[in-house]
């Protein structure tokens, strides 16, 4: 190889994508050609700082919270409105005075909204301005999910599990979620997600990562309310105001959002989770400090409503042990690992989703852990679980409305475990970038 | 096939303002690492992406030249950068951490000027790059994506390279001229 063909060919290899034979001619130049060897070398780090880039953007999913923001205003060219002045000037407003402005704004905009109460907007928008300036917060409740499940899945049909989050605010920023069966913890360096009992992974500095986003929007109690004005507004949900006496013999202001999501009946993970459960919201606000200081989240099943969150405990700036935001998890855990390529990768890389939830079944069935540890990180309580499994069936993989953002196929199994109980279900499986192979993400 | 920015700019005008997302969803990685590069900080860098979003489609039928999404977007952003560091300065608590932001590091210009370099790519170019880093797709996923050849993304991804390369060497050169000036 010449050094007008090594050139032409230096993606390709940086990018491991020549065969053995040109892989090896363009090395055996490289070593001998310094020019050659210094351009290598200026794109491998170039593609090093790409590669660095978009791991550390790799978490960040802000679309729903632009769309609930771009859906509250107008898309219309910007005219000097207060709307659009406040707006404009919301960073020069200062943090502590956003929330007062986002709220103007949305009071302004909601007067016209048929279905919502003033009054009950008043309370939102008051009950924003005094979560305003949070420097912690420590939120209790219970929510009916699993509980090693994700954080914002929910199941009607399921017992209560005490769900618990903190939260530090500020360039010192900290939080852990926590519920019986798993916990994250972002200790202000890195994110590490454990669940119980054997199964950590690790993310870098995140400010909500691990499906906790729902729980932070709660804690964030000014852009909860914020969110939810302006979602009632764009949606046309309902929003309605009652009085009443607290238990502590303290009148309280109560606001309903009747919220529903637009995710059509019949998607798979329709009312699976918050995002996309048609809920009602009851919002109580202590009508002295005008704090918000209880909420409850009803979930519209078929089978009828019922209570499925409910917040009870909601601790403004107080002091959180420095303890709290540190998690030890046992030396036994499995650390999730960052896929490699494989020595046959293309064959694993050209499987359909459903060939690929097989394969990983039958090494299951085999017991097979290093063949099952290509598509899912395995510990020993999947082991014990999966480990002797007889595949009945595997479906035709489908996808739900959320695919498109998430990249998740659900492939549908029938599987007899060892213990003779068979199990009908969806395998999650999603497909990793860099080496093009289906992961199992979940639906075990 | 994805459609183009400009396509897509054009879709959100014509009364589909939910194609915004495919924008956001396409922009949110790079334009979250060019603000935690001017920022320092992801949670900042969070909220000042949502924030450049939100204007941008208020604005978007101000915008001349669709295809110049991107570049354009990173505009509004280095402006909601520049109104965050005023706001921090102006507060009496986050002055220190204002004054930690806004030193000028050996490296801060290295931190976004690859993102700029991004910005102003060919569609094409910039195209390939962000569904091979940001998206983390192989090149046979990006192919399979844009329907094209392998070898002609390896190639397209090839002559990104150089003209990230040359842009980037074009702004190092740049400053130093400036610095010169500045410091004979």
């Amino acid at each position: 190889m010449n050094c007008i063909e090594c050139r032409d060919n230096l993606i390709a290899c940086i990018e491991g994508l020549l065969g053995d034979e040109e892989s090896s001619q363009c090395q055996a130049h490289l070593e001998t050609c310094a020019a050659c060897r210094a351009e290598y070398a200026s794109f491998a780090k170039l593609q090093q700082q790409l590669v660095a880039r978009g791991q550390a953007a790799a978490d960040v999913s802000i679309v729903e919270p632009v769309m609930r923001r771009v859906r509250a205003v107008p898309g219309e060219p910007q005219r000097n409105t207060i709307m659009s002045i406040l707006l404009k000037h919301r960073w020069g407003l200062g943090l502590g005075a956003t929330a007062g402005a986002v709220a103007i704004i949305i009071v302004a905009a909601l007067f016209t909204a048929p279905k919502i109460q003033a009054a009950a907007v008043e309370v939102m928008t008051k009950g924003a301005e005094a979560a305003a300036k949070l420097t912690t917060i420590h939120i209790r409740g219970q929510l009916r999910t699993a509980p090693n499940e994700n954080f914002s899945y929910i199941d009607p049909d399921l017992d209560f599990v005490p769900v618990e989050l903190w939260k530090q605010f500020g360039p010192e920023l900290k939080w852990r979620v926590d519920k019986p069966g798993r916990l994250a913890v972002m200790d202000g360096q890195s994110t590490v997600l454990f669940i119980k009992p054997d199964f950590a992974t690790k993310v870098g500095r995140s400010s909500s990562a691990f499906d906790t986003q729902w729980l932070h929007e709660m804690a964030d109690v000014s852009q909860t309310l914020n969110n939810e004005l302006s979602a009632s507004k764009t949606h046309g949900w309902p929003v309605t105001l009652a009085q009443e006496q607290g238990t502590d013999g303290k009148p309280k202001s109560v606001v309903t959002v009747e919220a529903s999501t637009g995710v059509l009946t019949g998607d798979y993970l329709k009312n699976k989770f918050f995002s996309t459960a048609d809920t009602r919201r009851v919002y109580v606000f202590d009508d002295q400090s005008q704090l918000l200081e209880s909420v409850k989240i009803y979930l519209h099943a078929d089978s009828g409503e019922k209570l499925v969150f409910e917040l009870d405990q909601i601790d403004y700036n107080q002091p959180i042990e420095a303890g709290v935001f540190q998690l030890q998890v046992p030396a036994t855990v499995a650390w999730q690992q960052e896929m490699q390529m494989l020595p046959d990768n293309a064959k694993y890389a050209a499987m359909t989703s459903e060939q690929a939830a097989r394969a990983f079944f039958e090494a299951c069935g085999r017991e097979d852990w290093n063949e099952a540890g290509k598509f899912c990180t395995m510990t020993g309580t999947i082991k014990d679980y999966l480990g002797g499994l007889e595949v009945i069936n595997i479906g035709d993989s489908f996808t739900s409305s959320l695919s498109l953002i998430s990249g998740a196929r659900f492939v549908p199994y029938e599987i007899k475990l060892k213990n003779g109980e068979v199990k009908k279900w969806n395998l999650a499986l999603k497909k990793d970038g860099r080496t093009s192979r289906w992961y199992v993400d979940g639906g075990i | 096939m994805d459609l183009t920015d400009k396509e897509y700019v054009q879709r959100c005008r014509d009364g589909h303002p939910d194609d915004f997302r495919l924008l956001v969803h396409r922009y949110q990685g790079p334009l979250f690492s060019y603000l935690t590069g001017r920022l320092r900080d992801r949670s900042r860098a969070e909220d000042a992406a949502q924030e450049s979003f939100v204007r941008a489609f208020q604005s978007l039928s101000k915008l001349r030249k669709p295809e110049f999404f991107y570049s354009w977007l990173l505009g509004i952003a280095r402006r909601v950068a520049l109104e965050q560091f005023r706001s921090l300065k102006r507060r009496q608590q986050d002055r220190e951490i204002a004054e930690t932001m806004m030193a000028d590091s050996p490296d801060s210009d290295a931190d976004y000027s690859l993102d700029e370099a991004i910005a102003v790519l060919p569609e094409t170019y910039r195209q390939v790059i962000l569904l091979r880093y940001y998206e983390e797709l192989s090149c046979q996923e990006v192919a399979q994506r844009l329907e094209m050849p392998l070898g002609t993304v390896t190639k397209t991804l090839s002559r990104a390279y150089a003209l990230l390369r040359q842009e980037l060497q074009a702004r190092a050169g740049a400053d130093r001229t400036i610095n010169q000036k500045e410091h004979p």
